[in-house]
């Protein structure tokens, strides 16, 4: 090119050129939307966040001290392999998950009708949790793994037992998952599966 | 959001086709062969996987006489391998062939990776209730519900690009682990089955109460690509049915049950 520049003004070819202006108009115009578009998204994200964190702390409502309530806690018969349904009286909590925390210790302290508990004895409810959408998540202490040494059938019984008792007593609950000190399990002793939640099964419970 | 969702259907498109690939709808038999193609004669050898339940420091139901769940199953699982090798065209593969811990995943894993086309998980069972006595024979209960499936699309969907990309070495990491959640699932027909035979044969031979074939979520079923079931051959937490437990005899009569229940549903798929 520079060679042919001898003498006369050589002609501007401005095609090259204006293909480039327009190709960094397009790329500015992507940058800006990508940018402002990704504040975008961060903003309505941090939003979402917030709005899933205002209900949160739900408004105490302030319970008479002395309300109780009667749930209904599921154990094992000797007779047949079914749950049966025994009644309790709790004394009222503040919000679902705190009776839910009662009547789940209600059913560690066993049947005071001659049923079978189906967690050890020494089984810890350290917290019950539930989520808006319906799943309780129930954290027990490490003693419900090591307390028991489990059979299929003795497994079943123990979580279904949580599984009913909390899905019968509490509208709020549609499904149950087990933790074990805060944490997932695989199973309990080797055989049913925790990284599920549980629906309830009441084709185990006696009529 | 929006910008992400117009990856979705190509992303989602990708899953589904590896889904389909790498997790066959009801096939012939040759479960662990999925996504081979199709040998229409080719005269293969057969695996079936044998899993002695629990193990090491995993005891399983205790008896009261001392009697362990994982010593009985492992006996059991000895008797019925030998048992199939004398007798059948097949290659057993056990998950322990010792006392030893062997995690529940890692199990169908095993069976998994020798592309098994059965697998029986054995089991002795154990309750809180003195009399409860009898043997029954479990499959898992179906599968995912449609919350846990949303959840599992969602990230599948948001990892599309990723999955894509090492879609060829899905020996480890994420991927596979969700596959395996679900492979059981489309064998639940074929092991209710297999579930159905091996109880009969454990209701003759055995005399013990006959408590059915039942459905619940065992762990140790959920990632198994092939039929599976779990045998609970009576109650080593009932003392009378524990002492018989602990005989050779018996533990041999709970091996052919199965090897008779086993030839049977080989009858159904040749």
């Amino acid at each position: 090119m520079a060679k042919e520049t001898n003498g006369k003004t050589p002609k501007r070819n401005w095609g090259p050129a204006l293909v480039l202006a327009g190709l960094l108009v397009v790329l500015a115009v992507l940058a800006i939307v990508f940018f402002t578009g990704g504040e975008r998204e961060k903003v309505r994200r941090r939003a979402e966040v917030a709005e899933a964190k205002a209900p949160a702390p739900a408004p105490p409502q302030a319970a008479e001290p002395s309300a109780r309530r009667t749930v209904t806690l599921y154990f094992l018969s000797d007779d047949d392999d079914l749950l049966h349904g025994e009644s309790r009286e709790i004394a009222a909590g503040r919000s679902a998950a705190e009776e839910a925390e009662r009547a789940l210790a209600e059913l560690v302290k066993g049947s005071t009708a001659g049923l079978v508990s189906p967690l050890p004895p020494e089984t810890r409810v350290r917290q019950v949790f539930i989520t808006k959408e319906g799943t309780a998540y129930v954290d027990f202490g490490r003693e419900i793994m090591e307390k028991f040494s489990y059979g299929s059938a003795s497994e079943l019984a123990a979580v279904y037992a949580v599984v009913d008792t909390l899905a019968a007593n509490f509208k709020a609950v549609k499904k149950v998952a087990i933790l074990v000190e805060g944490a997932e399990k695989e199973t309990l002793g080797g055989h049913i599966d925790l990284t599920q939640a549980f629906a309830p099964d009441y084709s185990i419970v006696a009529k | 959001m929006d910008r992400k969702r117009r990856g979705v259907p190509a992303a989602s498109l990708a899953a589904l086709l590896l889904l389909a690939g790498l997790v066959p709808g009801p096939p012939a038999r040759a479960c662990g062969a999925a996504g081979a193609p199709p040998w229409p004669e080719a005269k293969k050898l057969r695996t079936v996987v044998i899993d002695p339940g629990h193990g090491g420091m995993e005891l399983g139901a205790k008896g009261k006489l001392g009697h362990l769940e994982k010593d009985i199953t492992l006996s059991v699982a000895l008797k019925l391998k030998a048992l199939i090798e004398r007798n059948m065209a097949f290659r057993v593969v056990l998950t322990r062939d010792k006392d030893v811990d062997v995690p529940v995943e890692s199990r169908a894993a095993v069976a998994n990776n020798v592309k098994a086309d059965l697998f029986i998980s054995i089991h002795t069972n154990g309750s809180r209730q003195k009399a409860a006595e009898g043997s029954e024979t479990f499959f898992l209960s179906s599968g995912p519900t449609p919350d846990e499936e949303t959840r599992r699309l969602a990230y599948l969907e948001n990892n599309g690009s990723r999955i894509e990309e090492h879609a060829d070495r899905t020996s480890e990491g994420d991927v596979k682990m969700i596959l395996w959640d679900m492979a059981q699932t489309a064998y639940i027909r074929q092991s209710s089955q297999l579930a159905d035979l091996i109880q009969a044969e454990l209701n003759a031979l055995l005399g013990t109460r006959n408590r059915g074939i039942k459905q619940a979520p065992f762990k140790v079923l959920t990632g198994v690509a092939c039929p599976a079931v779990l045998v609970e051959a009576a109650f080593i937490s009932n003392p009378a049915e524990e002492k018989r437990l602990a005989t050779d005899e018996f533990q041999a009569s709970v091996a052919e049950a199965i090897y008779r229940g086993l030839s049977k549903y080989l009858q159904l798929y040749p």
